[in-house]
């Protein structure tokens, strides 16, 4: 009789023969992950609990957020896509701290497949807590896109990022045509939010967290005409948001001017050398930027 | 015969190992094995062994680290006991053919000592330090009169010594000038063998007795480009840059001096501290006359790549990291004893060069106390302590007679030596 | 109430004991009657509107000059060299002078749509200065908005493929400097004038120059020939610098020089005491210098020296001029001299002096022997128009503790010459002619130098040089307070009490000597008569 089992030889995975078949492997990461456990009622609930006890309050007291433009997602029944500017990893929380209870918690969140879901830990945390599901960043490939569209017939709403980043410099980056395209697909409206202050408080690349004022707006819901192709749909997503930071930036009125005769600031920045670029940010995008009487008598001096 | 013993005792052995490590080096032989006895003198092991009365008698680093317990068991095989130490001796020969000569001993108890025929390879050819036979033949093992039981030492008032082992002193060389001719040879030996280069640079850890005696002896028979002293004590300082150091250098200083000799890059944890670690470069030549953990480091720290190390202090068991000597090609090499040198002029005996050494360098002048025998443990807690008190050789002077006798102190350097600088 | 002038004290019965300067620390020495003490003039007001004076200097220029908005257009290659770490002392509160004047300049670029803009710290041979001392003299908004992009430099004296030989001058001297800002279509060289020394030609020509050039006049002779060098009108170091200048213009090189001034108002107001004079310290001066007196004593060196190198001193700007490098230089210098100029009657023949913390060369870091040196018989000795404080053959007395202590990382090439050329020798001449070449070539420094944060190899040669016209001068050089052996290292006589080093003075200017003390810092500016 041989001895006895140690408690060491159940934790040791045994060795595979030279002969033998090896098992397929089961669990998949990035894409391939499956994230249906975390929409099951039980793992909801505990989110839900998360989002409104833990978050919310979190998000409240750091970043201080008045939210504008709620009246425009009252009238919609159905499932949306919110399609938001990017800039820092505060913006996916703020955004569903700010939606509506109906909304909030029955949404799933377009997270980077390759950022969020390389490794075990990190995919089942975010999975569960911001009820993320994998997208390519760049283009979505049919699998995704297949789920992603199945969990907006099941009734779930559906945050993307079409940036596909955080911007590196302040300033924005070209909206890539996932949202569009599912928004045509599945024949839902697409709501444009725009978020401010995000990037003072954490940008990209930066370790310091500086709680500040934040503002959440929600623009009017987009339909996609019927002969409009993803990528021109993008292009108006990408415009409407641009509409939004330059109410934000100014005021509405001036705003809706701007974007009648078409001479909306650019979203993605001026056309020069780096330094520029960064001279002539705003000053709520700028995590430099010491009081707000500095900010804005800068803003006064440098906007074009 | 009065003499000072060394008796085989563990524990005793054990005692003066605690006792060195509290109350510091030298301070082991006053619990030690070593004891001051009346004994029978040695006998005659054979026709052509002779009687020596010691007049002077050194004291040496090698015998400090053993009455400290410090030495290593990889003597064991090669000493014999109860053994009187003392191998740096300059005796007057009684009886026979050569009495009342003046002579210093060669202690290598090689081939022709030990009463065998057929030498071995090494003392064929004069090589009598790398003799294979030191356990073996008509005497009691022992590597060095000093260290056997058969032919007693110089701490005492008699002990014998082969015929091969004696060197006639000159008329004109003081006892205190022959007692410094084996450290000079032992030095010698050293820079001799190290096969230096001419320009090279050579850096010297140490400025006791075998350092200062090494920076003499590569000045006297080598060619160093720059020559490196390491002294602590402004003393050694000095007789250092007599003896001719180029430069001399204080322990903290080693590396940045090993930098700027060499003038290469250092290797340091980036922006830290800026504490220089490594050299990327190094100098040619370490002689290590200082034998420990630290020193040992400090020479691989300093060495080029493909350098070498000339081990020439006793050192005993230590913990060494090798990979620098690994990566870097560097030789280790010991350096022991005497024997014959190869010169331009063709071989030479190591005794003889060492004689022309003291002369020419007024190697007396290091001889900076006396003792009698009976004052052994104020003499070797001396030795141990040199430096600091100002001193470089500590010597037992065999005509001061009694425990009464006070020991005779000259400041390092000699009474009769003129201020220099 | 206006600011009132400098005056020199004569020192009564009635007279309270001295603030002597002691590194990071101080105390109150009672000088004997019949002493002098040389005051500084209070600080003048600041402008009350920086950015608009420095708008409006920037575009009404002196000299041979257009306004900088005409010389700035699209496609042009700009760049913008700005004086390092060694100004001011101490450091600036927020906002730094450098980050108003450059952020002006980069207002303008932006509205000019100039692209190619490149930011140059003009270190010379000086340690490359840190991310957080680059952040805190631009400010965050230039630092983050040009670090990130490689386009803020430093100065590279190594870098072969970033020098550009431009000649040499009549007096066979080169000219070497940095490529990019010799280069460019315009060059502006945005400098803090702290003492007369500065600014003028000196900015581009020693900011931006490499050893080759440096060494014609960073030399004894040079130096010797100096009496002194804050005055440029006597100083063969601004002769040189200027000879360099115009060859500089003349290669073609277009320089826009931006110069600033400050008030000496160096003290923040918890140690208020620090600036004013003696009798009229108020029971709350009187019981800071307590509290401060006895927290330093029970501090160990090592804080109190962070503690002192985090001190920003309140100066501020008094004038800002731009344009044509000669002309604004004029403008800067009587500037200066209205803060600082004092007027004093005769020479002495001991002059003391109580050495502070901090000289240019040991921003946030250790003042080893060497800068002590420096900072007394070169800077304090030098702070003088027309002929030295004291006289031909005197003495002169500094009090610092002096430690054999060195930075390791800012100053490894000072170990070396301290342990190793010092022993050997304190003669300049010979510490020039056998040990500079070797320092100033040595891969080892080099290397840290332009990749570390340390001064280049030959710098300490330098900071003994600056000491060149003192040591000719003078009879003995005595040490208050300080390291025994660093003191005799560096060729003075140490001595326990300022007592004990006025009777060792007395061997060499006899029983009874005049005395003068300059109650420096604030910075002052001796016109001695």
């Amino acid at each position: 009789m041989t001895s006895s089992p140690s408690l060491r030889s159940v934790l040791k995975r045994p060795t595979r023969p030279g002969g033998a078949e090896p098992l397929p492997l089961t669990h998949s990461l990035g894409v391939d992950y499956d994230t249906d456990w975390a929409r099951r009622y039980p793992v909801r609930l505990a989110r839900a609990m998360l989002l409104d006890d833990v978050t919310r309050p979190v998000m409240r007291a750091g970043c201080r957020p008045t939210i504008y433009g709620l009246e425009h997602l009252e009238p919609l029944a159905g499932p949306m896509i919110l399609a938001g500017n990017h800039a820092s990893h505060l913006d996916t929380a703020l955004l569903l701290s700010s939606l509506p209870a109906r909304i909030r918690h029955h949404v799933v969140v377009g997270a980077a497949a390759d950022y969020f879901f390389d490794r075990h830990w990190k995919a089942a945390l975010w999975a569960f807590a911001l009820g993320a599901v994998p997208m390519e960043r760049v283009k979505v490939n049919r699998r995704s896109a297949d789920l992603a569209a199945a969990l907006i017939e099941e009734g779930w709403s559906f945050v993307i990022f079409p940036e596909g980043g955080r911007s590196p410099d302040g300033w924005g980056q070209e909206f890539k045509g996932g949202a569009a395209y599912l928004a045509k697909r599945c024949s839902v409206p697409v709501v444009p939010v725009h978020l401010r202050g995000t990037r003072a408080i954490l940008a990209k690349g930066s370790r310091r967290l500086r709680p500040g004022p934040t503002e959440v707006r929600f623009g009017d819901p987009l339909r996609p005409e019927a002969r409009e192709d993803a990528r021109r749909f993008a292009s108006r997503i990408e415009r409407a948001v641009a509409v939004l930071a330059d109410e934000a930036e100014t005021d509405w009125w001036s705003a809706r001017l701007r974007a009648a005769t078409g001479e909306t600031a650019p979203y993605r920045g001026p056309d020069v050398s780096p330094w520029r670029r960064a001279w002539n940010l705003p000053s709520s995008a700028d995590p430099t930027a010491r009081s707000s009487e500095e900010a804005a008598l800068r803003d006064r001096r440098s906007w074009p | 015969m009065k003499a000072l013993v060394f008796e085989r005792s563990l524990p005793r052995f054990a005692a003066s190992r605690v006792a060195s490590a509290l109350a510091g080096t030298g301070h082991g032989v006053g619990v030690g094995p070593l004891e001051l006895r009346e004994v029978d003198p040695p006998v005659l092991p054979g026709s052509d062994w002779v009687r020596l009365r010691p007049r002077l008698a050194g004291i040496c680093g090698s015998d400090i680290a053993t009455l400290d317990g410090r030495s290593s068991r990889y003597f064991e095989h090669i000493v014999s006991f109860p053994f009187v130490p003392g191998h740096e001796i300059v005796a007057d020969v009684l009886g026979g053919d050569l009495d009342g000569c003046r002579v210093v001993v060669e202690p290598v108890l090689g081939c022709e000592a030990r009463g065998i025929r057929e030498f071995c390879a090494a003392c064929r050819e004069g090589r009598k330090g790398s003799c294979e036979r030191i356990a073996f033949g008509s005497l009691a093992p022992g590597l060095q009169t000093g260290y056997c039981a058969d032919t007693g030492g110089g701490w005492s008032m008699s002990l014998v010594a082969h015929l091969s082992q004696l060197h006639e002193v000159p008329v004109d060389l003081t006892d205190e000038a022959a007692v410094m001719v084996e450290p000079a040879a032992c030095a010698v030996h050293a820079s001799c063998s190290a096969g230096i280069e001419s320009g090279a640079s050579v850096l010297v850890l140490g400025a006791g007795t075998l350092g200062l005696c090494t920076v003499a002896a590569l000045r006297a028979f080598c060619r160093p480009g720059t020559l490196v002293a390491v002294a602590k004590h402004p003393d050694q300082r000095r007789l250092a840059r007599d003896l001719g150091a180029d430069q001399v250098v204080g322990p903290g200083e080693v590396m940045r001096a090993a930098r700027r000799l060499s003038g290469s890059l250092a290797l340091s944890r980036p922006h830290d501290t800026g504490q220089i670690e490594r050299l990327a470069g190094g100098v040619d030549v370490v002689l290590d006359c200082v034998g420990s953990p630290e020193s040992l480091e400090q020479s691989l720290a300093v060495t080029r790549p493909g350098g070498q190390i000339v081990l020439v202090g006793m050192p005993g068991p230590v913990r060494l990291d090798l990979a620098p000597l690994w990566q870097r090609e560097i030789t280790l090499r010991g350096a022991y004893a005497y024997g014959v040198e190869r010169r331009p002029e063709g071989p030479r005996p190591t005794f003889e060069l060492a004689f022309e050494l003291v002369r020419v360098a007024r190697l007396e002048r290091l001889v900076s106390a006396r003792y009698p025998l009976e004052r052994f443990e104020e003499a070797v807690a001396h030795a141990a302590s040199a430096g600091r008190r100002a001193s470089v050789k500590v010597v037992f002077d065999l005509s001061l007679k009694g425990a009464a006798a006070r020991p005779d102190q000259a400041h390092a350097g000699g009474r009769e030596e003129e201020p220099t600088k | 109430m206006s600011p009132r002038p400098g005056i020199v004290l004569e020192v009564d019965r009635s007279t309270p004991a001295t603030l002597f300067w002691h590194g990071e620390g101080f105390g109150l020495e009672t000088l004997p009657v019949g002493s002098r003490v040389i005051y500084a003039p209070e600080p003048l007001a600041a402008l009350k509107d920086p950015d608009a004076a420095i708008r409006h200097a920037l575009e009404h220029p002196l000299g041979d000059s257009a306004p900088l908005s005409s010389l700035l257009r699209p496609g042009m290659r700009l760049t913008i060299a700005f004086d390092d770490v060694s100004l001011p002392l101490p450091p600036m509160r927020s906002p730094d002078v450098r980050q108003r004047v450059i952020e002006a300049v980069l207002d303008m670029a932006a509205a000019a749509g100039v692209d190619d803009v490149i930011l140059i710290a003009a270190l010379a041979l000086h340690r490359r200065m840190t991310d957080d001392e680059l952040r805190h003299a631009l400010g965050s908004r230039i630092f983050d908005a040009f670090a990130p992009h490689g386009l803020l430099q430093q100065h590279d004296a190594e870098d072969p493929a970033n020098l550009v030989h431009l000649g040499q001058t009549d007096e066979g001297e080169d000219v070497e400097l940095n490529r990019r800002a010799a280069e460019s279509d315009l060059l502006i060289y945005v400098n803090i004038n702290l003492v007369a020394m500065d600014g003028g030609h000196k900015s581009v020509a020693t900011g931006l120059a490499s050893y080759k050039s440096l060494r014609h006049h960073h030399n004894v002779r040079t130096m010797r020939a100096s009496r002194s060098f804050m005055d440029m009108h006597r100083s063969q170091l601004h002769t040189s610098n200027w000879r360099m200048g115009k060859l500089i213009a003349d290669a073609g090189v277009k320089v826009f020089q931006i110069e600033t001034t400050l008030n000496n108002d160096t003290f923040p107001a918890e140690v208020r005491f620090l600036q004013r004079r003696e009798w009229e310290w108020s029971l709350r001066d009187r019981a800071s210098f307590y509290a401060a007196s006895r927290a330093l004593a029970r501090t160990p060196p090592e804080v109190a020296r962070r503690i002192f190198h985090s001190v920003q001193a309140p100066h501020e700007m008094t004038s800002v001029q731009a344009g044509e490098v000669g002309a604004v230089h004029d403008r800067t210098l009587q500037q200066v001299h209205r803060q600082q100029l004092v007027e004093v009657k005769g020479q002495t023949d001991i002059l003391t002096m109580g050495l502070p913390y901090i000289c240019p060369y040991n921003v946030n870091s250790i003042m080893n022997p060497i800068l002590v040196a420096c900072l007394g018989l070169g800077y304090f000795f030098n702070l003088y128009r027309n002929k030295p404080l004291v006289r031909e053959g005197g003495v002169v007395i500094m009090s610092h503790p002096t430690p054999w202590a060195f930075n390791p990382v800012h100053h490894p090439s000072y170990i070396d010459f301290f342990e190793q050329v010092l022993a050997e020798t304190t003669d300049m001449l010979e510490v020039e002619s056998k040990y500079e070449a070797a320092f100033a070539t040595d891969p080892w420094y080099i290397h840290l130098y332009r990749t570390s944060y340390a001064y280049h190899g030959v710098h300490p040669f330098y900071m003994w040089y600056w000491c060149a016209h003192a040591l000719e001068h003078v009879g003995k050089v005595i040490v208050v307070g300080g390291d025994r052996a660093a003191v005799r290292r560096l060729g003075f006589a140490p001595a326990s009490t300022l007592a004990d080093a006025l009777e060792m003075a007395s061997d060499v200017v006899g029983r009874d000597p005049t005395i003068t003390h300059m109650h420096a810092p604030p910075l002052m500016l001796a016109d001695v008569q």
